[in-house]
């Protein structure tokens, strides 16, 4: 049988949406829903590009509430799991996750910081109870050890999580950097492993293929790479390349979905640029991208000085509104 | 509880001074204590917490303040002599803790997120309508601290809120140092969202609020910083950052480390943000902790208010 083991994860319409500054719109989230039905991934996610109770000033503002979104998500995507993001400090249990279980949610996976994951308890205890699956997932695991890595996925196993993701959010890893990686996980923590990669240096694939060798199961994928900075791994090249040689290879799913992404945001499709390669290179959350655009464009500070600084400083996702200090500090030097 | 005794005989020479009890021996409480030993107008009779080799508990013990580790239902129900009751421990045990003191002749700060008592920010008292105190507060006397968010934000939103006809959506978001968040805030955290919410909304006058909290674990530690971003109506934005200089300078009377990092400024139409950084006293945790500066000071500030205002006959 095909993907016994493996699980591929749709964060199109979730990581997808930072591309689309989270201006997701509902015709194209019904479209890619209907698609990615008859796709043999094992989940689609939905959302803010920083998950549940995300919207805001902070952050940017989504067209679409989180309500909208998984109403529509849940009555076009048939039996395919519908999955959230949630991050403890943005999403609470009453305002956010509840609802979200009530409109359908299968999975929910509950996203820290690399070195942050006692946040996740009560998320995660809450979710086990509720029978909804729970993923631990950290964040910004360019930040942490190999062995803080294991100490943290280990407090979201024991606080209930089924699988443990590690995100590269930043992009800032290489193939050998992820094996290592996984194989620590592998072989301590007892669940699945997942990993997201991001393109800042253009190797989302090979460092998603790299974490499918080591033994990660869930990995995660966006069609066209649709995704925060210069994009996640492009979802139908993954699924092409591990499923290399495979007679039962059933691509055409992913390929409607890759043109369809293709059609509906050409405009936003990401690329591995200059900038995804400061960032990348500064360790830098992908998303803060357009933030730091934006600042550069009104005072004027170059961009590259700005994600120097803002690696220098080991600024964290969420802390969107200190660019805007730093570019105010780095005028007055 | 010879100790306790030897404190309670200091108290003929303390006349005048508010007697203080804490609860909870984790950073917030140990803070308290080790901030009201130095203050003139509190006498500390006591840090409660649950473990004597807790850090909190050791370092107060060696400060010469009076310790009590057999928990705060043990040390509320016994025989010592307090004016107020500063309760540093968790919401769900605030309100175990309020059933054992509600009755007693005493004013409580909570400073856990349980949103049971009566929000207070020291620097609306006699400033917003939503802070002067009416029947119902003097009866109960408990006094809710919100949250380090809360009070950090509190001059902010009130400097936007006062400087515009109408205030339609309020966000509040602060970053704070990892290391400075213990296990309870930790926990808590969707309680901090909850009543970071609801200050913002009772000093602002909408309902449309949002409080985010970040965890930055970068070593050296980050700064406190709270950002408040609003949308709003007809705004007069030099008006609004001047209102803003008065409550900063207000704030730095019991926070000296509280300043403007980012004027108030137009992001969009109808759409206006400024930061502050908050930079702590230094008395338990090293200065990173503003986040605990700010509740603490707030608190010691209302406790020490309330008796000048209302409460002063309690210490006769």
């Amino acid at each position: 049988m095909l993907f016994l083991n493996k699980k591929f994860y749709d964060v199109t319409l979730r990581d997808g949406n930072h591309a689309l500054r989270h201006q997701l719109t509902l015709d194209f989230l019904v479209k890619y829903c209907r698609l990615a039905r008859q796709s043999s991934s094992y989940a689609v996610e939905v959302g803010h590009g920083n998950g549940l109770g995300a919207s805001s000033y902070l952050i940017g503002k989504s067209r679409l509430t989180d309500e909208e979104m998984l109403r529509a998500a849940r009555a076009n995507l048939g039996n395919k799991l519908l999955g959230v993001h949630a991050i403890p400090g943005l999403a609470t249990i009453e305002r956010d996750l509840k609802p979200a279980i009530d409109r359908g949610v299968d999975l929910v996976r509950v996203a820290t910081h690399a070195t942050e994951a006692s946040l996740a308890e009560t998320h995660l205890e809450f979710l086990v109870k509720k029978n909804v699956i729970a993923h631990g997932v950290l964040m910004m695991s360019h930040m942490n050890t190999v062995d803080g890595l294991v100490r943290q996925a280990r407090l979201m196993v024991d606080f209930g999580a089924s699988a443990i993701v590690l995100m590269d959010s930043a992009g800032n890893f290489r193939p050998d950097d992820v094996t290592e990686r996984v194989v620590a996980l592998r072989e301590t923590i007892g669940v699945e492993v997942g990993f997201h990669a991001h393109n800042n240096f253009g190797l989302a694939i090979a460092n998603a293929s790299s974490a499918e060798k080591a033994g990660a199961t869930l990995l995660d994928g966006a069609a066209m790479g649709l995704g925060a900075g210069s994009g996640n791994a492009q979802l139908e090249a993954l699924v092409a390349v591990s499923n290399a040689g495979d007679e039962d290879l059933k691509m055409d799913p992913f390929y409607d979905l890759s043109d369809l992404t293709a059609l509906e945001c050409a405009g936003s499709l990401p690329k591995v640029t200059s900038t995804s390669l400061r960032s990348g290179m500064a360790g830098a959350f992908s998303g803060f991208a357009p933030h730091v655009q934006r600042l550069s464009d009104e005072l004027g500070v170059p961009v590259e000085v700005l994600w120097n600084e803002i690696g220098r400083r080991r600024i964290v996702a969420g802390q969107e509104s200190i660019l805007r200090e730093i570019a105010l500090d780095l005028m007055n030097l | 509880m010879n100790q306790a005794k030897e404190w309670k005989d200091r108290k003929v020479s303390n006349r005048g001074m508010i007697k203080a009890l804490i609860l909870g021996s984790g950073n917030i409480g140990t803070d308290l204590a080790l901030r009201m030993r130095t203050d003139q107008r509190f006498e500390v009779v006591g840090l409660v917490g649950r473990r004597p080799e807790s850090e909190g508990l050791l370092k107060a013990g060696d400060n010469g303040i009076a310790v009590f580790s057999e928990g705060a239902s043990q040390a509320l129900s016994g025989n010592i002599d307090f004016n107020v009751v500063f309760d540093a421990t968790s919401a769900t045990d605030h309100i175990e803790h309020w059933k054992l003191i509600s009755g007693r002749k005493c004013v409580v700060i909570d400073l856990t997120p349980s949103q049971l008592g009566k929000p207070m920010v020291p620097i609306l008292m006699g400033r917003h309508v939503d802070f002067s105190l009416d029947g119902q507060e003097l009866i109960e006397r408990n006094f809710s601290m919100i949250t380090c968010g809360g009070q950090s934000s509190a001059a902010l939103i009130y400097a936007l809120q006062s400087a515009s006809k109408r205030i339609l959506e309020v966000e509040v978001s602060s970053s704070i140092a990892s290391r400075s968040a213990g296990l309870a805030t930790r926990r808590n955290i969707d309680n901090y969202i909850a009543a970071t919410e609801s200050l913002a909304a009772s000093i602002s006058g909408t309902q449309k609020t949002k409080a985010i909290l970040v965890l930055n674990p970068t070593d050296p530690p980050v700064m406190m910083r709270t950002t408040v971003t609003v949308n709003a109506i007809d705004m007069k934005v030099d008006v609004a950052n001047q209102v803003l200089r008065e409550m900063e300078e207000a704030m730095q009377e019991f926070v000296p480390g509280y300043r403007i990092v980012v004027p108030i400024h137009s992001q969009n139409e109808n759409v206006y943000s400024a930061t502050v950084i908050v930079e702590g006293a230094g008395f338990y945790l090293p200065r990173f902790a503003g986040n605990l500066d700010v509740i603490n000071a707030a608190a010691v500030e209302t406790a020490s208010r309330l008796f000048e205002s209302h409460f002063g006959a309690f210490l006769e």
